[in-house]
């Protein structure tokens, strides 16, 4: 009796949706369902759901695998709502590399969502972000309604997580190339060109400061980060090839932004299985620094206390977090710690559109992290944090400002 | 034999903590079928409590409706202590989180029982305190399971397990009744009952309020990590260090395997190629640390420690506690399951306990690794399986009695901290006489007379004198038994 209690259920078929990428098996058994993770999972703390953690999300995953269950509603619910921050993996003392595997499971899921919430994305992830020029036209179009406040209409959620477009810098062009020495091949990127044009025109000075000839890639593009968290591998990989084709002169390839940097270092295995294409996507990924991680040249200046915040994916997956810190530091301010600093702000690429109200959650604790730290400044690396935190800084009317850390070096 | 949930029971439960704190959904109750054992149960509905009036309205539904219920904090549990079977009704506390207050004087805390462990001890650090039971798994785990699991942990040599720090519990009781029991103060009057709620897996009610005794820092700590060539060394080594009089703060081993395994994560230059690791912390004024440090020294080298490697400061003894602590989650690193023993055996005997397991192993070709409690003989023999491997589960499970069988034969208990739950059950009448059994069966109803808070757990079928494991009202009336 109690020995067949024990036994562990039969093992069925899998029960994935054929012909998609799936979660591998090998990945789904590194799992020892200790709960280690349980902790540093931003929306289990939040929810105190076993469907909301880690933990939870690869026993569906093996609950799928093994024949238990189907790729339903409800495993799409768990898999969305994930933020794919990634603090689990840095967590879990197997290894299990969850990144890959919510990725994988993300492709599944696509398949079960209804038409009318999949159009949108597979518009935006697969014909939008791959085009700089629609990119270019979307944030005008943004940075119209913006200016002619027609973004009152649109819904609250949306809008505070909308960047703020400025036309004037719209209307500048970035220099294509900066400096003398080996090239250093800055990504364009989607967001970072049309939301944060000085801060790409700055990346240009502290890379060219640093002795290299920067680069903008042509025509450039989003790298396929966004595209492959939210179950497009295939418009992915087609992005990757892409960008790997235009950078491949260069000495290194600079990324200022982490969600790309730890994605691009990744293309290896993302085009591993393509035979033309799996040594030049090996070659790439080698080259491809984080802009933390440039032999930066900084300059010491008066600004005051910085807040560091880690974006996920340079400490998930990078170990970029020291790095930070020392560039901060390299400039003559002192760097501050947020209070819970390895939690995400809830940002996660798309995450603050498509799941608005755990990740409004999210935003206002950290906000609030923040503006403890009684910092002039906060630090923030990568996009994503930097609409999400500006936002939530604006909603509890603190006067902290976001910075990128190549606006502190000129 | 599975519990029916109906749709309007549903219905009830959301009513009373919301619709979004419902899981009902096959893949949802799947997930809540497991802990951090190996096993499976199966869950019929999870229900989300925030505050005592929720859990007690919960459990007076299930009351009025005859639903078995299972209370679960994070989870954790190594043993399938929350594991929900039969399709009964989880009451999850995970949301109840909060510190309720700290008296720094006593000192302790009222805390409800979703905080963390390692959380708790976060929220007293600034006043010089922490809360002293450290479970391995204290990062996660909730001060509510370690209640009900009497947990233990690496520093519960020299402090005590869990029961020695609570004063005093809040518990819903199966009617639904909420009653207090015990507090801060020394010697509550009346039957002292704490001692049997803590450890009650939650067959007695479910704890929605826990007040703890919290425990000042000590002024200097030394943490010391001792490899041994051979794991019968360390093991003597161990035996004679408390011989002489010294109680560690913590005493803990590790074998090669684990070592290896463990090391791959933290990469704190752990001796991968010693047979054994022993980590010892001394703590307590500057002379005694140092005095008993001499002594352990002494006795590890007369042992045959090759090397003593002593924590330069506290991120070095944060790292050899991260590396003890996140043994058993490396596991998978060797195999994807784990089936992981808790006996407890007397420090006498630990030398030739570990060879038998190793024998164990060796004749039922498993991989078996040891992670444990040296100081107070509590072993954790973890064996590492597939469990897509049928003949390998099988000499899994044999080697699971087998091990038990040994530690019995010298005198040892079947669980040090992470409790009975589904897993040794059915090895209780290996520990316990039947007269033993019964007065326990008896305790445990005179709690819950209906038998519905975490049924088929902790004792097994026939542990009542004249149990036939079947609900009484199914005899008809006048049988005689």
């Amino acid at each position: 009796m109690s020995e067949d209690e024990l036994r562990p259920p039969p093992i069925r078929p899998a029960n994935w949706l054929p012909g998609i990428a799936a979660p591998a098996a090998e990945d789904i058994v590194s799992c020892v369902s200790c709960g280690l993770c349980l902790p540093h999972c931003p929306t289990f703390r939040l929810t105190g759901r076993e469907t909301a953690s880690p933990r939870g999300r690869i026993a569906a995953m093996r609950a799928v695998q093994e024949g238990q269950a189907t790729v339903d509603a409800t495993f799409r619910t768990m898999m969305d709502e994930c933020l794919a921050c990634r603090a689990c993996e840095t967590a879990c003392p197997s290894g299990v590399p969850f990144g890959r595997m919510i990725e994988a499971a993300r492709a599944q899921v696509e398949q079960v969502r209804p038409i009318r919430a999949r159009g949108p994305r597979a518009l935006g992830l697969k014909y939008v972000l791959p085009r700089p020029w629609a990119v270019y036209a979307a944030g005008t179009g943004l940075g119209l309604a913006q200016a002619l406040r027609l973004d009152r209409l649109a819904p609250a959620a949306a809008r505070v997580v909308s960047p703020r477009i400025s036309l004037r810098q719209l209307a500048r062009p970035l220099p294509q190339a900066m400096g003398t020495g080996p090239t250093a091949a800055l990504l364009c990127g989607c967001v970072m060109d049309v939301a944060f044009r000085d801060v790409q025109r700055d990346t240009m000075r502290a890379v060219a400061g640093s002795g290299y000839r920067a680069v903008r890639f042509r025509p450039g593009g989003c790298c396929g980060a966004l595209a492959m968290h939210y179950g497009y591998p295939e418009a992915a990989r087609r992005m990757a090839r892409e960008r790997i084709a235009e950078c491949e002169d260069a000495e290194v390839i600079v990324v200022n932004s982490a969600g790309c940097s730890n994605h691009m270092k990744t293309w290896g295995h993302l085009l591993a299985d393509e035979p033309r294409w799996a040594a030049r996507a090996e070659a790439a990924a080698a080259r491809v620094r984080d802009l933390l991680e440039m032999p930066l040249v900084t300059r010491v200046r008066d600004l005051g206390t910085i807040a560091c915040h880690d974006a996920c994916h340079h400490v998930n997956g990078q170990a970029l977090g020291p790095d930070l810190r020392r560039i901060v530091s390299s400039t003559g301010a002192t760097p501050v710690e947020i209070p819970g600093g390895g939690h995400c702000c809830g940002a996660a690429g798309l995450y603050s559109v498509l799941e608005p109200e755990l990740s409004a959650q999210l935003r206002r604790d950290k906000a609030e992290a923040i503006s403890a730290t009684g910092a002039s400044s906060v630090a923030v690396a990568n996009p994503g944090c930097a609409i999400q935190i500006a936002a939530g800084l604006r909603e509890i009317a603190s006067p902290i400002r976001v910075v990128h850390p190549a606006q502190l070096i000129r | 034999m599975g519990t029916v949930i109906t749709p309007s029971a549903v219905d009830q439960f959301r009513a009373i903590v919301g619709s979004d704190r419902v899981l009902s959904e096959p893949l949802e109750r799947l997930v809540y079928a497991k802990d951090g054992s190996m096993n499976q149960g199966e869950c019929g509905l999870a229900v989300l409590c925030e505050t005592t009036a929720e859990v007690a309205a919960c459990v007076r539904l299930a009351a009025e409706r005859g639903l078995p219920i299972v209370p679960r904090g994070s989870g954790t549990s190594l043993a399938g202590s929350a594991i929900p079977l039969d399709g009964s009704v989880v009451i999850s506390v995970a949301r109840m989180g909060r510190v309720l207050s700290v008296d720094p004087d006593t000192p302790s805390a009222w805390v409800e029982p979703g905080v963390l462990n390692l959380d708790l001890t976060a929220a007293v650090a600034h006043l010089g305190l922490h809360y002293a039971p450290d479970p391995s798994s204290q990062a996660a785990c909730s001060i509510g399971g370690n209640v009900g699991t009497n947990a233990g942990g690496p520093h519960c040599l020299a402090s005590g397990v869990t029961a020695q720090h609570i004063l005093g519990v809040e518990i819903v009781l199966p009617d639904g009744e909420v009653l207090e029991i015990g507090g801060p103060a020394p010697d509550p009057p009346g039957y002292d009952l704490r001692g049997f709620i803590v450890g009650g897996e939650g067959t007695l009610g479910i704890v929605t309020k826990v007040c703890v005794r919290l425990t000042r820092n000590p002024p200097v700590v030394r943490t010391l990590l001792i490899d041994f060539t051979a794991l019968t060394a360390a093991g003597a080594a161990v035996r004679d260090i408390i011989a002489k009089g010294v109680i560690p703060a913590a005493m803990e081993m590790m074998d090669r395997t684990m070592t290896r395994a463990v090391e791959a994560f933290v990469h704190a230059g752990l001796p991968v190629d010693a047979a054994a690791v022993l980590l010892v912390e001394l703590d307590g004024t500057a002379a005694q640390v140092a005095a008993d440090t001499a002594v352990v020294e002494r006795i590890c080298r007369e042992s045959g420690a090759s090397h003593i490697r002593v924590a330069a400061d506290e991120a070095e003894r944060a790292l050899f506690w991260k590396a003890r602590k996140n043994a058993f989650g490396a596991c998978a690193r060797i195999a994807p399951n784990y089936y992981l023993h808790d006996c407890v055996v007397p420090r006498t005997r630990l030398v030739e306990v570990l060879a038998a397991i190793e024998e164990i192993a060796a004749r039922n070709d498993l991989v078996i690794m040891n992670v444990f409690h040296a100081g107070d003989g509590n072993l954790h023999p973890l064996i590492s399986f597939d469990r897509r491997d049928d003949a390998q589960v099988t000499r899994v499970l044999q080697a699971g009695r087998e091990i038990i069988e040994v530690c019995m034969r010298v005198g040892g208990t079947l669980s040090g901290e992470h409790g009975i739950g589904m897993e040794k059950r059915d090895f209780m009448p290996l520990q316990f006489s039947p007269a033993d059994l019964d007065a326990q069966a008896r305790s445990r109803e005179a709690f819950d007379p209906e038998g519905r808070m975490n049924p088929r757990k902790v004792l097994p079928a026939g542990s009542k004198c004249g149990d036939l494991s079947f609900p009484h009202d199914a005899l008809p009336e006048g049988t005689w038994i």
